[in-house]
C-alpha cells in the first residue's frame, strides 16, 4: 500500500506543478523500442512500476537499462495505470466520459486476456492489498488501487460498497444505480460500475437511472431545465409538473439520507416510493 | 521510399521532406504573434479554438477562461494582390461564464470548445460559439455613426424641457470611432447530458447540429427551446457503453448528409433523409487495424480526434493520435491516403498513456483548395501535407522564429541512431507544449496556429 501511494503521490506532485516536460521512458516504451527499432542511446528508462514481485520501487530516475520485461508483466504494469486513472478520473471535477470509456476499454480488454490465460488464479502479482472493503473504507478520499488479479473469485463474502465513487457526490442521484455487488467477483465489472456511476453523476435527467429505465422511458426529460428536478436533492418543496415523483415529504425523508451509503434495502425504498406514486 | 498512386490503391505516404525550393512550394514566414509573452500561463488564457470566417477577413479564438477574440485582417494595400495583410483585434466579449450545477456538485467549465462562423448575410457577423453545454450565437456589428442633433435630448442625453425649444431640426447622422458591439441572440441550453464536443453549421443556412459525447442534435437557427435528436449511441444500459462520438460535421454541399467519428476509430455518414433517427449509418468508414501494430494502446490511439470535410465535399479527413487520413465519400474499407504525423512516438506511448499526452484531441485542416492538409504535434511543430506533391514539412511555433517575416525553418524529429545537426531528438520534445489548434484561410496561404496560451499567424512568403 505504501509503495503505491509513493507512486501517485510523487505522479501527482509532478503533475500539479507542471514539471513533466520531457517524455520519461516507461518500461514498456524500452522493451518494444528494443525488440524492433534502433538502439537508442540515450535512454533513461523509469522505473517507476512494479517489475517484479517484492521489489520496492525506486524513486530516482536513473535505473538499469532494460530488463527483459515479460509480457505478463508488461500487461500487469497497464493495468496498474488503467486502474490509477480510472480512479482518479471519478475524482476529477469534470470527469470525461471519453476518457473513463477508453479506460474501461482497454481494461477490460487486458482483464478478458488475463481471463483467458486462467491469470486470475495466479499468485503471480504485486503484493496483496489490504481487503478491499477496509482499505476503502479507511481511504474515503483517495481509494485503494482496486483490483488485482489475486482476487479470489470464489469468496465474494467481501461487499463493496460503492463509497469511493460516489462519495464526494452527495446528491442521491449519484448513488442511485450504484449496484453493490463483491468486488472481487468480477474484475470485469469494474469498469461498468464506473461507467454506471458516470452516467448518473453526469445525467441531468436522474429520473432515467438504470433501474427506473422502464418507468420513466415515455418522459422525455434531456431537455428540460435541471433546476425544476431540484426537489430530489433540495428539501425546498418545488413540484416540478414534468415528472411524476410522488409527495414532497417522501422526497425530503429521501433526500436527507442520501449523505449515506444506500444499499440495497434503499434501493427497494426508492422503488416503492416512486412505483406508488 | 513508396512509390504513391493517388486513386483508389490505399496508400502509406513516405513523404519528401521538403525544405522549400521550386516555384511551387510555398514557404512560411512568420507574420504575427498574438498573446502573453511570459510563460507563465494563466489557465484562462489557454486557448482552446481557432477558426476563419467564410472570407478569411475575421478570425476568431475561444479560451479556457469563456472568452473569445476576433482579429480582423487589415489589408495594408488593397490594390495589390499580394500583400502583406495583419491581424489586430476587432472585438473580445466573454462569451460563456461558468456554471455551478448544483445537483451534481459539478462545474460546467466555460471553456470555449468550439466557434462556428454563419456566413455572412448582411452587414452584421454571426458566429456560434459553444462550452460543454450550451451553444450560443452572437451577433458582431459594427456601429460607426450616431445620430445628432435630437431636438428633445442634449448630446449627454439628458432630456431638454419641450417648452425651452424653440426651432426643430433633423437629426443626423455623424461619423463616430468605430465601435464593435457583441450581442447575444439567442443561447440553445440544456439540450445536452454529456459534453458538446462539435457544433456544424448546415448548408442550407438555417439549420445546424452540435454533438456530445453520445448524442447529436438538430437545432433551428431562430429556435432555442427545440431540437431534434438525430443520434442516440446510448446504451440502455449504461455499463454496455464502450464508443463515444467524438466529432461530428454536416457535408459542405449536401445538406441532408452529416458524418460522425468516434473513440474506436469509425466514421458513420449520416443521410437524415433516411429516418428521422439516424442511428443507422448509410456508411460506414473503417480502416483494418494492422495486426503487427497491435498494441495496449492501440484502441486508444485510433479514437478519431477530428474530422473535417474537404471543401469540395469529395473527401472528409480524420485524425487519430499518430496519423491523419484522407477518405473518399465512395469508400469505405479504407483511407485513400494516410499520413504520419509522428510515428517516432509509437514507441513511446506508454509514456504518454502514463502522462495522460496520449489523451491529447488535436484537430487538423485543409487549405482552401484541398491540396494541402495540416495538423499540430507536440514540442510547438505543426505539420503540413501536401497531396499533390507528396511533401510533408514539419514547422515550429515558437518566440525564437517570430522577427517580421522571418522564414520558418523545417524541423526535423530525430527517431534513432544517431543524431545529425539540428535535428531534435524524441527525448528532448516538450509534451507540454501541443499544438491541438490549427486553421487555414479559406483562400489565401495564410494559417493561424495556437500553441498553449499564443497565436502564431504564418503567411507565404511575399517576394
Amino acid at each position: 500500500m505504501g509503495q503505491r501511494d509513493i507512486i501517485s503521490y510523487e505522479t501527482s506532485v509532478r503533475r500539479k506543478s507542471g514539471i513533466r516536460t520531457a517524455a520519461k521512458m516507461c518500461r514498456l516504451d524500452v522493451e518494444s523500442a528494443v525488440k524492433g527499432h534502433e538502439q537508442h542511446v540515450n535512454i533513461i528508462p523509469s522505473s517507476r512500476y512494479m517489475v517484479g514481485r517484492g521489489v520496492k520501487r525506486k524513486l530516482s530516475e536513473c535505473e538499469d537499462p532494460t530488463l527483459d520485461l515479460p509480457y505478463p508483466q508488461q500487461r500487469q504494469m497497464v493495468l496498474d495505470l488503467c486502474l490509477n486513472k480510472l480512479q482518479s478520473c471519478q475524482r476529477r471535477a469534470e470527469p470525461s466520459l471519453h476518457r473513463s470509456v477508453l479506460l474501461a476499454n482497454t481494461l477490460r480488454q487486458i482483464q478478458r486476456e488475463m481471463r483467458q490465460e486462467g491469470v486470475l488464479h495466479s499468485l503471480e502479482s504485486p503484493p496483496p492489498a489490504p481487503s478491499l472493503p477496509q482499505a476503502l473504507a479507511a481511504q474515503r478520499q483517495s481509494p485503494e488501487v482496486a483490483p488485482t488479479p489475486s482476487d479470489r473469485p470464489d469468496t465474494p463474502v467481501a461487499t463493496f460498497s460503492p463509497s469511493p465513487l460516489c462519495e464526494d457526490d452527495n446528491a442521491v442521484s449519484g448513488c442511485i444505480g450504484l449496484h453493490k455487488r463483491p468486488w472481487s467477483e468480477d474484475d470485469g465489472k469494474s469498469p461498468d460500475l464506473l461507467l454506471g456511476s458516470f452516467e448518473i453523476t453526469n445525467s441531468t435527467s436522474y429520473l432515467t437511472d438504470l433501474q427506473l429505465d422502464d418507468i420513466f422511458e415515455d418522459i422525455d426529460t434531456s431537455m428540460y431545465d435541471p433546476s425544476d428536478f431540484s426537489v430530489l436533492a433540495c428539501p425546498s418543496p418545488r413540484v416540478n409538473s414534468g415528472s411524476s415523483l410522488g409527495s414532497d415529504d417522501n422526497l425530503k425523508a429521501f433526500s436527507s439520507s442520501s449523505a449515506l451509503q444506500v444499499c440495497l434495502n434503499d434501493l427497494d425504498h426508492i422503488m416503492e416510493i416512486l412505483v406508488r406514486s | 521510399m513508396i512509390t504513391v498512386s493517388f486513386r483508389p490503391a490505399p496508400c502509406i505516404c513516405t513523404m519528401l521532406s521538403g525544405a522549400g525550393g521550386g516555384s511551387n512550394d510555398v514557404q512560411w514566414c512568420f507574420s504575427q504573434v498574438k498573446g502573453a509573452i511570459d510563460d507563465d500561463v494563466a489557465e484562462a488564457d489557454i486557448i482552446s479554438t481557432v477558426e476563419f470566417n467564410h472570407s478569411g477577413e475575421l478570425l476568431a479564438t475561444g479560451d479556457k477562461g469563456g472568452r473569445v477574440v476576433i482579429f480582423q485582417q487589415e489589408i495594408e494595400n488593397k490594390s495589390q494582390p499580394q500583400c502583406r495583410s495583419e491581424y489586430n483585434v476587432y472585438s473580445t466579449f466573454q462569451s460563456h461564464e461558468p456554471e455551478f450545477d448544483y445537483l451534481k456538485s459539478l462545474e460546467i467549465e466555460e471553456k470555449i470548445n468550439k466557434i462556428r462562423w454563419l456566413p455572412q448575410k448582411n452587414a452584421a457577423q454571426f458566429l456560434l460559439s459553444t462550452n460543454d453545454k450550451t451553444i450560443k450565437l452572437w451577433k458582431i456589428s459594427e456601429r460607426d455613426k450616431r445620430p445628432e442633433g435630437y431636438n428633445l435630448k442634449e448630446e449627454d442625453g439628458r432630456y431638454i424641457d419641450p417648452n425651452t425649444v424653440t426651432a426643430l431640426r433633423v437629426p443626423v447622422f455623424r461619423p463616430m470611432d468605430l465601435m464593435v458591439e457583441a450581442s447575444p441572440r439567442r443561447v440553445f441550453a440544456n439540450a445536452h447530458t454529456y459534453h458538446i464536443n462539435s457544433i456544424s453549421i448546415n448548408s442550407d443556412h438555417e439549420t445546424y447540429l452540435s454533438a456530445d459525447d453520445l448524442r447529436i442534435n438538430l437545432w433551428h437557427q431562430e429556435i432555442t427551446d427545440r431540437s431534434f435528436n438525430i443520434v442516440d449511441i446510448k446504451p440502455a444500459n449504461m455499463e454496455e457503453l464502450t464508443e463515444v462520438i467524438t466529432a461530428a460535421e454536416f457535408h459542405p454541399h449536401q445538406c441532408n448528409t452529416f458524418v460522425y467519428s468516434s473513440s474506436k476509430g469509425t466514421i458513420r455518414l449520416c443521410d437524415m433523409r433516411e429516418s428521422a433517427l439516424c442511428d443507422k449509418y448509410s456508411k460506414l468508414f473503417e480502416e483494418p487495424e494492422d495486426p503487427s501494430n497491435r498494441s495496449f494502446f492501440s484502441e486508444i490511439i485510433s479514437s478519431i480526434s477530428d474530422v473535417k470535410f474537404s471543401h469540395n465535399g469529395r473527401y472528409m479527413m480524420t485524425r487519430d493520435y499518430l496519423s491523419v487520413k484522407i477518405w473518399d465519400l465512395n469508400m469505405e474499407n479504407r483511407p485513400v491516403e494516410t499520413y504520419q504525423v509522428h510515428e517516432y512516438l509509437r514507441s513511446k506511448l506508454c509514456s504518454l498513456y502514463e502522462n495522460d499526452c496520449i489523451f491529447d484531441k488535436f484537430e487538423c485542416c485543409w487549405n482552401g483548395n484541398d491540396s494541402v492538409v495540416m495538423t499540430g504535434s507536440y514540442n510547438n511543430f505543426f505539420r503540413m501535407f501536401d497531396r499533390g506533391q507528396r511533401r510533408d514539412m514539419t514547422l515550429e511555433a515558437s518566440r525564437e522564429s517570430s522577427k517580421p517575416r522571418q522564414v520558418l525553418k523545417p524541423r526535423k524529429v530525430c527517431a534513432g541512431g544517431k543524431r545529425k545537426k539540428d535535428e531534435i531528438s524524441v527525448d528532448s520534445l516538450d509534451f507540454n507544449k501541443k499544438i491541438l489548434h490549427t486553421a487555414w484561410h479559406p483562400q489565401d496561404n495564410i494559417i493561424a496556429v495556437a500553441t498553449t496560451n499564443n497565436l502564431y499567424i504564418f503567411q507565404d512568403k511575399v517576394n
